[in-house]
């Protein structure tokens, strides 16, 4: 049996995930936050719209760094 | 508008790179039909809710449903579904586990033999691409009506993108996937309820306008209406849905289930299932109780909705300034995809294990298998790609869909109920109740004309379990070693984790190894009695408010 042919370490996989996740809900976030017309506005929307994106941004960024130390560590335990 | 063409298309790409950077470390069938066991129970959660919230049974469908017939519809959010979630969660889940299965089938095969699992298999089988294309197809039209682009490429880009991660990354990117979509739903459709409620003043606001000044009936705001209401009378909601349809679909629905088989651990399984009850009240927030405001707002901005499916749509475009309503399409997309791929990745486990390697390929490498899963997956999507111009033309194919659920469902909970808890239930038995469960179905639709679809589970449940009784008593009871580990004991908790495997290659099945399983005591805030606990007072709270 070769290599290729053995399972995924579960760990990798969930850490992987968490960066993927990060990146996707971070860009989004920033791209719609670029793309929104804050100025033209109104206050009530132009708040739910900045709570939204800065959220997406957080949530993105939270998942990255999760991800990332859930990587390092996988690869620390695999040398 | 150019806008939020972009943010649609920044977040299909987006999907579609993190498919193929995923697929990278899917290797054999575990990994790719169980996504390696690795999921956590907030990864179980997140993909739990995405699958069951799409066009079809979510923001569309069920949003347009309660556009038209009020609050009634928000009992499959706050109260069936999270009956059903924590029910199976707690319990069901954990007969699964311990059979060591890929897929629903195979616990109905174990229990009852080759016949039932195979027919159960096939229903689900059509159920399924039926729903792939009827998502396909409200998608299209979805971005055609908001963003004029052609209903055709559009079909077609989505298929592209939701087949791809799902073929290449298995069950691993198509929970990654849902877990996204879980925030994008919840985070880009959320601002509308605080849009709407701040235009209308408040719940009590849209009370006030609907039924002191058009005089709309008080009905339209309860969850549990009287006997005679046509859409979903109380008693037949408690009876056929909660006991019957919602139990069956969160304990028998392969998509479901399957993610919480590919959970690191049983309790992760658990946590994750009860804890997803959570989302899934706060899902009548974002696509029930927009739509009960959304006819004074339709009034106010002198807006005329021609079909109710179209509701949703017409409120975003007219609410939401650019930019959110690019979010908020990537959020009702994520709805549709995230239910084709995890129906599409469960259409290739069961064509793989019900059917190819069961009766076709048997004895092969795992890598044949895992290939093979990959094929089938591109079989299921294109069959579905082919259905959808039958979807454009008529509404036969989700007449097909609405009736192969409602014969499933009922038998379906009815043998699993006996195959747990009753040892003499046996396989002529349960497949005499089976067979007789569906067909009364069928003849309770057709040739009674009864259309609510709750009373038919119902009953086709009753006939069911009925008709088991008699036949399994009429009959010899099972082979006690062959039933052993798969229906409830008194030490069922000791005997958690006894591998199934030697009984498996006796019946000539492949299986995975029963997973170790590690007895540890949670964190105080992941204590599963903590989570049940809260979801029903919350469930206490809305009955009380809404009942």
């Amino acid at each position: 049996m070769t290599e290729e042919y053995q399972g995924a370490d579960p760990k990798l996989i969930v850490a992987v995930q968490m960066i993927s996740i990060g990146i996707i809900i971070f860009v989004l976030g920033v791209t719609v936050f670029l793309l929104s017309p804050l100025d033209k506005m109104t206050p009530f929307i132009r708040l739910s719209s900045l709570l939204t994106n800065g959220s997406m941004v957080v949530t993105g960024i939270l998942f990255g760094i999760g991800g990332y130390f859930r990587l390092r560590k996988v690869k620390k335990t695999k040398k | 508008m150019y806008s939020d063409f972009i943010i649609t298309g920044i977040y299909l790409v987006l999907m579609f790179a993190a498919g193929l950077f995923f697929s990278r470390n899917i290797k054999n069938t575990s990994d790719y039909f169980l996504a390696a066991r690795s999921a956590p129970w907030f990864w179980i959660m997140g993909s739990i809710w995405a699958t069951n919230i799409g066009f079809l049974h979510g923001y569309l469908a069920h949003g347009g449903a309660a556009y038209e017939w009020g609050l009634i519809q928000a009992n499959f959010e706050w109260f069936q579904g999270p009956f059903g979630y924590i029910l199976s969660g707690i319990f069901f889940i954990a007969f699964y586990w311990r059979a060591g299965i890929f897929t629903v089938p195979q616990f109905l095969e174990r229990r009852y033999g080759a016949a039932i699992s195979t027919i159960y298999s096939f229903a689900w089988l059509i159920i399924f691409v039926v729903t792939i294309a009827a998502e396909l197809y409200l998608g299209g039209m979805f971005l055609k009506n908001i963003l004029h682009i052609p209903f055709w490429p559009t079909v077609f880009v989505l298929t592209a993108v939701v087949g791809t991660y799902t073929l290449l990354g298995g069950l691993g990117a198509a929970i990654m996937m849902e877990f996204v979509q879980f925030i994008i739903m919840m985070l880009g459709t959320l601002p509308l309820l605080f849009i709407l409620l701040n235009i209308v003043g408040g719940f009590a606001g849209i009370k006030h306008v609907l039924i002191s000044q058009w005089g709309v009936s008080s009905q339209y705001f309860t969850v549990l209406p009287d006997i005679h209401h046509p859409y979903g009378p109380g008693p037949w909601i408690i009876l056929g849905q909660c006991l019957v349809v919602t139990l069956g679909w969160c304990a028998g629905h392969q998509s479901m289930v399957q993610r919480n088989l590919g959970a690191r651990s049983l309790y992760d399984a658990k946590l994750g299932y009860v804890a997803a009850s959570i989302p899934k009240t706060l899902g009548a927030f974002l696509y029930i109780v927009p739509m009960i405001a959304a006819p004074i707002i339709f009034s106010q901005f002198g807006i005329f909705v021609e079909k109710s499916d179209a509701a949703y749509g017409k409120l975003i475009l007219n609410l939401l300034p650019q930019g959110m309503v690019g979010l908020f399409i990537a959020g009702l997309l994520s709805a549709g995809l995230s239910s084709i791929s995890s129906v599409l990745n469960s259409s290739s486990t069961m064509v793989i294990k019900d059917f190819y390697e069961r009766f076709f390929v048997k004895g092969k490498s795992d890598h044949h298998y895992f290939i093979a899963g990959r094929i089938a997956t591109f079989g299921v999507i294109a069959v579905s790609l082919l259905l959808v111009p039958v979807v454009l033309k008529v509404y036969l194919i989700m007449w097909l869909e609405q009736t192969l659920i409602a014969m499933v469902l009922g038998p379906f909970m009815g043998v699993l109920m006996l195959a747990i808890f009753w040892k003499r239930a046996n396989t002529p038995g349960s497949l005499a109740g089976f067979l007789t469960g569906g067909a009364f179905a069928i003849f309770m639709q057709q040739v009674m004309h009864i259309n609510i679809f709750f009373q038919i589970s119902w009953w086709s449940f009753v006939v069911t379990l009925a008709v088991t009784v008699v036949v399994s008593l009429l009959t010899k009871p099972p082979d006690k070693a062959k039933i052993e580990g798969l229906i409830w004991e008194s030490d069922f908790k000791a005997k958690l984790g006894v591998v199934v495997s030697q009984r498996a290659e006796t019946n000539g099945t492949r299986v995975l190894a029963v997973p170790e399983i590690k007895i540890h005591k949670p964190a105080w805030y992941l204590n599963l009695k903590y989570w049940a606990t809260a979801v029903l007072l919350i469930q206490i709270i809305l009955l009380f408010f809404f009942g």
